[in-house]
């Protein structure tokens, strides 16, 4: 199984080539709010996943040394969706609000996707030494 | 708009949403450590499920969170 760094330097890797296709879509095509507002969703998600993998980490080294509060930095992602969300209605010109709510949910999505690939190629890999 | 409605609403939209992630981070955190405690060796498998776990469950919640935002501002 991927461990948790891994899976986080893969989302890295996936969001910059979006964020890289956001900048291109905004520039050259007629809808550069709604790619403006899916870079900027999806570049707050990148932090949320960023946030969830250092708390990550901390609760790893609580749990060794032996803690009981431990915090997941559960408000801090909340507000972080939020601030995507003041950002977009802020500056309505410039971002499309949905657009920066889908941009938010991509990490999610390609872990989700992630996860279904790297489960079936383990399967049909057990499948085949059979 | 943010009249009594759109503050109901807002307000409907965050409890519910922070009571499910709760619950559901509490469930996630509570069986992983219970799970390390029994097998020790498992602990990087059992890691990476919670972080897998907590990330698809506050998937909502930041959701509930954004709508409350937006129907308090409209």
């Amino acid at each position: 199984m991927l461990n948790l760094f891994h899976i986080y330097q893969r989302q890295k890797k996936y969001i910059l080539f979006l964020l890289a296709a956001c900048v291109l879509g905004a520039a050259f095509t007629p809808y550069s709010t709604i790619f403006a507002g899916i870079g900027l969703g999806a570049a707050f998600g990148l932090y949320n996943f960023w946030i969830l993998q250092r708390r990550m980490l901390k609760f790893d080294r609580a749990f060794d040394q032996g803690k009981k509060r431990v915090s997941l930095g559960t408000g801090l992602r909340f507000a972080s969706g939020i601030a995507a969300v003041a950002i977009a209605l802020s500056l309505p010109e410039y971002f499309h609000l949905i657009s920066t709510v889908i941009g938010l949910m991509i990490p999610y999505v390609l872990l989700v996707i992630e996860q279904l690939v790297f489960a079936i190629r383990k399967q049909n890999e057990d499948a085949k030494e059979r | 708009m943010t009249g009594s409605v759109g503050l109901l609403a807002a307000a409907i939209a965050i409890g519910l949403g922070a009571l499910g992630a709760g619950i559901g981070n509490g469930l996630i955190v509570s069986k992983t450590v219970e799970g390390i405690a029994r097998q020790p060796e498992a602990r990087g498998a059992l890691q990476t499920v919670m972080f897998i776990g907590v990330a698809l469950v506050e998937a909502l919640p930041i959701i509930a969170a954004v709508i409350a935002f937006i129907a308090l501002n409209q």
